[in-house]
Formats: C-alpha cells, structure tokens, sequence
C-alpha cells in the first residue's frame, strides 16, 4: 500500500446561507482546494462527494458530479457518500483507499451540505426504527448518554456546559466559523431552554450551511505539487455493534476505531498535539476526549474544567469551534475537521495556533442504530 | 382502552390485558431480541417468537421538553433504556406521560399499552409504555 499525503485544502465558511445553492458552496470550497494543491483540475483522477440531507431538504440527488465539474473535474469517477456525520471523513478514507491502492494518483473530497431551509424537522434515522416509533430523536439518544454518565461519574452539568464556552470562545479565532460572533457564557449555557435534560439549547450544535474540501495525493508524488504535504497516517471508518445491550456511558466504536487509528500510525493518544471531535451535544465532546484516551474513562467532565482541552491545555480539543461553534453542516463537517488539521499542522492557524503541533487527530460519530453510533470514524495526520 | 386503535406497528406486542412485548429467541445461539429480527444476524437461522418479560429497572432516559410533531407526543415526555428482568435484554420505550418526573435511573418499571400520539398513517395509534412501580429509583 502506497503512504498518502493532503496536499490541498480549501472551505466555504460555515454559517447561515439562505441564498447560496448547495452545489456553489462544494465548488468554491473545491476551487480553494484545488488551487491551494497546485494541480489541475484535470490532474485529478476521481472525486468523493458528501453530504446528507439533499434529498430530503433540497431535493437533489448525485449532487458531487455537479459539484465536481463546477470546478472543473470530468470524466472521472465520481461517488456520492452518504454516512451521516461521518459523510466526510467516510469519503475521505475512501479517497485514501483509491490513492493507497496504487489505482489513482490524486482525489479531491467535497463535502457540502445545505440546512437553512424554511423547514427541517427533527432529526431521526428512519421513521420506522422502533426506537424512533417510541420516541428517541437524536437529542434523546445524547441526553440519555449525558444522564448515565453524570449518574455512573458524577460529571457536572456546568462541566458538560463548560464544552460549549470553549468552542463558542475558539470558533471566534477562526475566519471561516461565522454562525455565531459572540461568545457566551456558563450562566448563558445553563440557563437556555432547556431542550431534553440536561442538554439546553446552547448544548446542541446550530444548523449551519458550508463545505469544506481535500485533495489528496499518492506521498511518493507529492513534492511535484507542494514543498509541506501533510502526511494522513491512518483514515478509519467502523460501524457500531447493534446487539441487545446498548451501552450508553461509553462510546465503544470511538475505542475500536481510535486503537485501529493509532495501530496504523504508530502512536498513542499521548502523541496527539490536538483533535477534532464530533461535539453535537457538549456530552459528545466531554465521551470522545475519554474514549480516544486522552483522559480515563470517566475523567472527561474534570478534565475540560481543568483547561486540558482549551487553547494553550495539555491537548486543545476542537479548536476550530467544533460542531458547538461552527455549526454542523453535516456532510461538510467531518470533512472540515480534517481541513483544520492541516491548517494546524501547517502552522497557518493564526491566533488559534496550537504551538507546535506534530499529529493531529480527529474523530466523528453519526446516526444510531440499537444504542449504537452506526458509523464512527477516526483520521490521524502528521507533519 | 378504546379497543378500534390499532398498535403503532404490526408484530411488536399483544394488547392483552396483559400487555405483552413481542420478542423472539434464536433456537441455535438462544440470544433473544426486541423487536423480532428478519434472521437471527449471528446464526443467519429462523427465530421463534416469544412474549419478553414485563418487568425491569431503568437503564437511563431523557425528557423531551420541546415539541415532537413526528408522531404527537405528549410534551413533555420521558424516554429510554429498561433492562427486562430475566430476559438478558436492554429495551427501548416511552415512559407514562402522567409520571415523566418520577422517572430515576434504577426505577422500578412495568409494562403497560395506551393511547400515545400517532401511527405511520397520522391516526391516534396504540403505543407500549414503562409506568413506575414501587421500588428502586430516587
Ligand atoms: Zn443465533
């Protein structure tokens, strides 16, 4: 298998765009990409699309070709992914696969996603999902994640609250996390109305509009392009388990996608520099920072309160603003998180620069099947 | 109980009285499952339908505060996880709507079926739902 590099990245800012079509936001995102890489658009050899909800919300479908040629790619193979959360990061560990084969040389990954339309509903994976029939929507899959983990741990709801005044506070720093312009505060976080106990309205990620894009290039050919690739060490997607004894205080695919993660690239959790995770719901974030074993299992509530994962901590989590701060234009962001990665790793990063930074880890997590994420992925890069 | 309501979906309990989930068990690994699968996914074989316990303690829950036009529930209300007694199995369920805030973590629950919200087809359905019990919890 051939070592494969990110030699390109590119985002259309994540925020409120009523007026911009779904397919414009991947192009520019794409442009931006492609000609941060330094190739052609006609130097590319196969294209990964993700997003989510366009059938549903936009009625549109095969959406990445469309995307694709906006910005010049034609003629070649073209997959439309749909994962959930994980759209993305499941393109991207595809786009990595076709590269490692030896099949392809270069992959660009769109992931795009509109929400700001006149109507969305609550979300759920299908209608008739028993568990959706007898009430679980998405919020209610983490509320009860959040109430079993206070009860088995003693975490604290300012601590899950605490999540979210740091990545509202990061996503200030960055230029393309333009949902929110203020930050807030733990009174602010607590008091919101309270939506399924103990997440409160400013505990949930805002539905925002974006897209963010990669290319990617065989390691051995990337010095014709650029003089600072950054190395993808291991892209890792796994499916939940789904058997008859959900467990909600720990988040199992995170423990087996993150040991797989680390086995490829040769390092542990103490090597990461800094990580994206998927924080939906502040509960999310305080769970991955234990499952990925940057604290035991437990210790997530005290170790946000600690600063451990706030700019200039031990290991800054998701400083870009995460899903809290940026928004969580689904298909788009597992994609971005791997975008910041690289911004980090480059040193480009301005004033949310983690100091430094050599491996770069990020996580997503989307839909439920049983009590299980159905899909999970893990991506770790290096300078 | 208006008796012309029909259950939510087809196949996943019995109405009684005494109301009953409708389960089922693989004959070659004897795993159970809630509700009845196509094939048992671990042997790939034919499972054999079985009514599930009626009893268990809450494994955790939430409650929606905010409203949920899927399927017209009552606002708010509480949902989740009910370890079954005997039957090895961690199911899925809408708590009593008159009793949301005496749901706790390790209360004492039984299985009870009401009218609650609406069907697939936008009619008032039945629904299967845990009421308290004394025992357990707070
Ligand atoms: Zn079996």
């Amino acid at each position: 298998m051939r070592a494969v590099d990110i030699i390109g990245v590119g985002m259309f800012p994540f925020g409120v765009h009523k007026t911009t079509p779904l397919v414009e936001m991947g192009v520019r995102a794409a442009v931006e990409a492609i000609k941060d890489a330094g190739v052609k658009p006609s130097q590319i050899n196969i294209g990964f699309f993700a997003n989510m909800q366009a059938g549903n919300l936009t009625k549109e479908f095969t959406t990445g070709q469309a995307v694709m040629w906006g910005a010049g790619v034609n003629k070649v193979p073209v997959f439309n992914i749909e994962n959930a959360c994980t759209s993305g990061a499941s393109a991207t560990t595809l786009a990595m696969m076709s590269i490692a084969s030896g099949q392809y040389d270069l992959a660009l990954v769109v992931g795009a996603e509109k929400l700001n339309v006149p109507f969305v509903p609550l979300l759920n994976p299908s209608m008739r999902d028993i568990n959706v029939l007898e009430g679980n929507v998405v919020i209610n899959g983490f509320a009860q994640r959040a109430v079993r983990h206070m009860y088995e741990y003693g975490t604290t709801k300012e601590q899950l609250a605490m999540v979210d005044v740091k990545n509202r506070r990061n996503a200030l720093l960055n230029p393309k996390a333009k949902f929110f312009n203020k930050p807030v505060t733990l009174e602010e976080v607590l008091g919101s109305t309270m939506m399924s106990d103990p997440l409160t309205k400013l505990s949930c990620c805002p539905n925002s509009d974006g897209a963010a894009a990669l290319v990617l290039c065989a390691a051995e050919l990337s010095s014709r392009y650029t003089t600072r690739p950054i190395h993808l060490k291991a892209s890792v997607l796994v499916s939940g388990v789904f058997d008859e004894w959900p467990d909600m205080q720990t988040f199992e695919e995170d423990q087996r996608a993150g040991r797989t993660a680390y086995e490829t690239a040769g390092l542990g959790p103490e090597d990461v520099s800094a990580a994206e995770c998927h924080d939906a719901f502040t509960i999310c974030e305080v769970m991955h920072t234990e499952n990925l074993g940057f604290c035991p299992i437990g210790e997530g509530g005290p170790f946000v309160e600690s600063g451990a994962t706030s700019l200039g901590g031990k290991i800054p989590v998701n400083v870009s603003g995460g899903l809290l701060g940026k928004g969580h234009p689904l298909g788009a962001t597992a994609a971005a998180q791997i975008v910041e990665g690289v911004i980090q790793l480059r040193g480009e990063a301005g004033d949310r620069q983690v100091e430094g930074a050599k491996v770069f880890l990020t996580e997503c997590m989307g839909a439920e099947l049983r009590g299980d994420a159905k899909t999970c992925t893990v991506n770790i890069l290096t300078v | 109980m208006s008796s012309d309501l029909k259950p939510m979906l087809d196949g996943i309990f019995e109405v009684g009285p005494p109301p009953r989930l409708l389960g089922a068990e693989c004959p070659i690994c004897e795993r159970k499952f809630f509700p009845k699968p196509i094939v048992c996914p671990h042997c790939l074989e034919d499972v054999k339908e079985i009514k599930l316990n009626t009893e268990g303690t809450v494994y955790s829950f939430s409650i929606l505060r905010i409203p949920n036009m899927l399927y017209k529930y009552p606002q708010p209300y509480a949902s989740g996880y009910i370890d079954l007694d005997g039957d090895n199995i961690r199911v899925y369920g809408l708590f009593d709507p008159e009793k949301t805030e005496e749901i706790a973590i390790g209360q004492r629950v039984t299985l009870k079926v009401g009218q609650i919200g609406i069907g697939l087809d936008g009619e008032e359905c039945l629904r299967y739902y845990f009421t308290p019990v004394d025992g357990g919890g707070k």
